[in-house]
């Protein structure tokens, strides 16, 4: 590397770099447009089939007309069915992980299985739900089968964001409250679980948006095509949002008919999505300003 | 006695503690475990469809078809038995169906009691007949001989140009095309996903006020939250039809198609590892090359890049596993043709996308099945690779700071 | 693991209080599950709909997945009713007979499929012959068949659906579809693909057909007559690729279907299937 310090070297240097910022400036306003084409492009087509009735109401005419609030029921049954089961496991593990487990290969072994466990494409978990909870254990396709299989895949998001949360955390706070006496535990719930929680909430936030969305693992543990009525059970099957997405998409007598509510359906995901990233996004500023304050 | 209670209090904690942690563990292994119980399966079965008979007249010298050979007498591509080391003479195909064609219903029986006999006449009659039939009609005395087919091979499962997983009498089980498919997709999407989603990473981590940043981020963190069906949606009625008026394609479901797709989708994994990873460049580094009269943009690249390239190939690889498994938007948009594609502007089928189109109509525990949870295993694989390489990576990095 | 179920449990339990207020009015509930083909999965929706508001207290649920789905399924007693769009293989006929089952079938319409084009396209009609040499690939350019000098791009639906057989079996004189043959994963996209591809051809049910899309006469006598897919024409079997519809059932549950299954052969049930685009029965 050497520079030197004449003048027309230094204007060359001005040019390269003016036209490197340039393009990295024009590339990423490119990455925004992207994202801008295709919210506008759902949210432009979509809103206007917005109404009360398409929120409340079953499908009707072969899923050209009426609403899809089974499908937005659905959804929300198998959200919370995942997170009842992978929130309380996912920080248990993370609090292991992070309070209780000392550097060395276990801990290695069990990251890299987090880490792997994370990169299953979400179709293999579909297999192994359908393997696993459907036929193994008997289930059947059913709210069960599915929120068992996506709570899996939201498993090692919820782990992540938990111990990323603790690791945050100075161990000042910790040697402090164990000095005067506290035992282990005690340390990690009363003072750095309180402290850590926060950006949790956040975390399990953001892995209710990724679980409301998948339709890979749902395709074979619970979607249902046509279901016009609410889930009375646990083993009953439910239609869900992306699916009912997929569906009328790409089948259905009349495509074109079907579109504005394909429309629709892209739009109501979308929002989710949104609704889902402002609340984390706010919830992480709001928290943010009460540690300062403190 | 209360602290004795204390203690065990702490115990207890502490083992529910460590089995939630081992939960993550033992969801791999249990996956890995129910992927391969399943999916070797298929190298222990004969690729001849469950229950099926192939029989052919005792005079006759071919003692052993190939499933390749099976397909293509069914497609009457091969009519003369010269051409599978017989003699020659055309090939009679019979089937179930065509036994009509020899007796009347009264001679096969009211509930078809007489059919294992008339079959066996059929075979015994004709020298030239090849037959297929469900071996419940199989007499005792059966005067054909039947021909048996060798197990599908690893060698066959990996290198096999043709996936034909349905047809009868012998699927042929090759899933050269899918993985090539698999890895063309995803190997453009990178191409796309790379410069764009590094430019973004190095914009946001150096070039950007921390307010523009802060608009950024979470546009990022947007595009990484939308399902995969909206974006295959959104492929299938925008990107298809546009990459089909720009290049003048008969068709616009093409690998291409899948590509730019995926590429937008592995858009958020890049940009906010790599530009994670170009923020730990240590500052006194960069003020050392500022210092020594060196620009902002000759810093960036040959002081931050260098210093985080491990990060940045980390980055590509995370990449390139959230392309390789992506499911349904690749379903929707790439035409799932299973031909081993020569250009980005041919159809294109998926490894997930077969997974996903096929496993509803599998007969349980039957070979199809099993093929789909060995391509599942496949998949499970490359994304093993990926992950443990990244492991890799990233320790090594750790220990050369 | 067992928090979670017990937690579930709870949360499902209060579901069905819920469920069961809201049914408070109705007769006793019925529930029956319809699994299958994709081509019979429009129709068997709308007659459920419309079934479903005559009689308060009834449930339908309605899962596609393909016509071989629907039959195993039954094997297995998941579903009540198993959608088909081509009559019982023998194979299936033994193994639902291992099963104990005692199978009974009702023919409920008659689909027609129609071979469908870009509207741009010059070819209105084609033999039997011809259509099985494109789908084997052995005719690859429009030129070939009369049309203009354009490579031929062939749409199929996936391995799963009856559809795809029944097209095998009848028009592919049972040889195999070549392997770049495009394979959808739904009848719609067909429609979508081949209305915006101007070299498409592609198979689909009757009821499918829109403006975009335009249907080809078809000849099974060597060219010697050409018939244009419609109602009547299938009705009449002038048209000579249209195949049955069934739904499956077992004997057992016959007793809790049978007013759907008399629904959909009475007048106003065969009057959806017309307008649902398929062919009545009688």
């Amino acid at each position: 590397m050497s520079f030197h310090d004449g003048k027309s070297t230094n204007n060359g240097k001005r040019l390269a770099q003016g036209t490197a910022f340039a393009v990295f400036r024009a590339l990423s306003l490119l990455v925004v447009a992207i994202l801008v084409i295709i919210l506008a492009f759902i949210i432009v087509q979509g809103i206007s089939v917005i109404s009360w009735e398409f929120l409340t109401e079953m499908p009707k005419e072969g899923m050209t007309a009426g609403g899809i609030f089974p499908a937005i029921v659905g959804t929300f049954c198998l959200v919370a069915g995942s997170m009842i089961f992978a929130f309380p496991i996912g920080v248990m593990s993370g609090i292991y992980m992070n309070e209780y487990l000392k550097d060395g290969y276990l801990k290695r072994f069990i990251k890299l299985m987090t880490n792997n466990l994370a990169g299953v494409p979400s179709i293999v978990f579909g297999l192994f739900g359908m393997a696993l909870f459907v036929n193994r254990f008997g289930f059947g396709d059913s709210i069960l089968a599915g929120s068992l299989t996506l709570g899996l895949l939201a498993l090692p998001v919820v782990i992540r964001t938990t111990e990323e949360s603790l690791k945050a955390i100075d161990d000042s706070f910790r040697i402090g409250s164990l000095a005067l006496g506290a035992t282990k535990w005690q340390t990690t719930s009363r003072v750095v679980l309180p402290i850590a929680f926060p950006n949790i909430i956040t975390g399990l936030i953001l892995s209710i948006g990724r679980v409301s969305g998948e339709t890979a693992p749902i395709l074979f543990t619970v979607a249902a095509y046509f279901l016009p009525r609410l889930p009375t059970s646990i083993f009953d099957q439910v239609m869900a949002l992306p699916y009912h997405l997929y569906v009328i998409s790409t089948s259905g007598t009349n495509i074109e008919a079907s579109r504005a509510m394909a429309y629709g359906t892209a739009f109501i995901l979308i929002l989710i999505v949104l609704v889902v990233n402002l609340l984390a996004n706010w919830l992480r500023r709001y928290f943010a300003k009460r540690v300062k304050m403190n | 006695m209360q602290k004795y209670f204390h203690n065990l209090g702490e115990k207890i904690i502490v083992a529910i503690l460590t089995i939630s942690g081992t939960v993550t563990s033992l969801t791999v292994l249990l996956i890995v475990f129910f992927l391969f119980k399943e999916g070797l399966g298929i190298f222990s079965m004969s690729p001849v469809t469950e229950g099926t008979v192939i029989a052919v007249n005792n005079r006759n010298p071919v003692t052993s078809l190939s499933a390749s050979q099976l397909k293509e007498i069914s497609d009457q591509n091969i009519t003369n038995w010269q051409e599978v080391g017989g003699l020659d003479a055309p090939i009679k195909i019979f089937r179930l169906d065509d036994i009509t064609d020899y007796f009347t219903e009264d001679q096969l029986g009211a509930d078809f009691e007489f059919m294992p006999q008339r079959i066996n006449e059929v075979v015994v009659k004709d020298p030239h007949i090849l037959a297929f039939f469900p071996d419940e009609y199989i007499s005792k005395d059966f005067g054909g001989r039947q021909l048996q087919l060798a197990n599908i091979t690893v060698w066959d499962f990996l290198a096999g140009r043709e996936w034909y997983p349905t047809i009868s009498p012998a699927v042929r089980m090759g899933v050269l095309p899918l993985i090539l498919g698999t890895l063309w997709v995803s190997f453009g999407a990178i191409l796309i996903a790379l410069p764009l989603g590094l430019a973004t990473a190095i914009y946001m981590a150096e070039i950007a006020s921390n307010r523009v940043r802060g608009i950024l981020k979470p546009i990022i963190e947007l595009l990484a939250g939308i399902p995969s069906v909206v974006f295959g949606f959104f492929g299938l009625v925008v990107i298809v039809p546009l990459i089909q008026d720009i290049f003048g394609l008969p068709v616009g479901e093409t690998a291409l198609a899948g590509s730019v797709i995926l590429g937008i989708m592995a858009l958020p994994t890049i940009i906010s590892v790599s530009e994670d990873a170009m923020r730990t460049t240590p500052r006194a580094m960069k003020e050392a090359s500022l210092a020594l009269g060196a620009s902002k943009w000759q810093t960036i690249y040959k002081v931050i890049i260098p210093y985080s390239i491990s990060g940045i190939s980390t980055a590509a690889i995370l990449g390139i596993g959230r392309a390789i498994g992506e499911t349904m938007a690749v379903l929707m948009v790439t035409g799932n043709a299973s031909v081993i594609p020569d250009t980005f502007l041919e159809p294109v089928r998926t490894i997930p996308a077969t997974i996903a189109a096929e496993l509803g109509e599998a007969p349980q525990g039957g070979i199809h099945y099993k093929a789909l949870f060995a391509l599942g295993c496949i998949l499970f694989l490359l994304t093993l690779i990926i992950n443990v390489t990244v492991d890799l990576v990233s320790a090594k990095n750790k220990a050369n700071r | 693991m067992l928090l979670t179920t017990v937690l579930l449990g709870a949360c499902g339990r209060s579901g069905e209080t819920q469920g069961n207020n809201t049914e408070a009015g109705g007769n006793a509930p019925t529930n029956i599950t319809i699994k299958g083909s994709d081509t019979v999965l429009p129709l068997a929706q709308q007659e459920a709909e419309k079934y479903m508001q005559k009689n308060a207290g009834a449930y339908i649920t309605i899962v596609g997945g393909g016509t071989g789905v629907g039959i195993s399924a039954m094997q297995e007693g998941t579903t009540d009713l198993a959608m088909a769009s081509r009559p019982l293989k023998t194979e299936e006929k033994l193994k639902l007979k291992g099963a104990a089952k005692d199978v009974k079938e009702a023919l409920i319409a008659y689909d027609a499929l129609s071979v469908v084009v870009h509207p741009s396209n010059k070819v209105n009609q084609l033999t039997r012959e011809q259509l099985e040499r494109i789908f084997t690939g052995k005719i690859t350019n429009w030129k070939e068949v009369g049309g203009n000098d354009e490579k031929i791009v062939a749409y199929s639906r996936e391995t799963s659906s009856g559809t795809y057989e029944f097209f095998k079996e009848h028009v592919l004189d049972k040889k195999n579809y070549a392997p770049g043959i495009l394979m959808m994963p739904a009848t719609g996209s067909i429609v979508q693909s081949v209305s915006q591809t101007t070299g498409a051809i592609g198979y689909i049910g009757l009821a499918y057909e829109t403006k975009e899309v335009k249907a080809l006469s078809v000849s099974y006598d060597q060219g010697k007559t050409f018939v244009a897919p419609s109602v009547e024409a299938a009705k009449n079997k002038s048209y000579p690729i249209s195949r049955p519809l069934f739904l499956f059932y077992d004997n057992s549950v016959a007793g809790k279907i049978k007013p759907f299954l008399d629904y959909i052969m009475s007048a106003e049930g065969q009057k959806i299937v017309l307008e649902t685009g398929y062919v009545p029965l009688g």
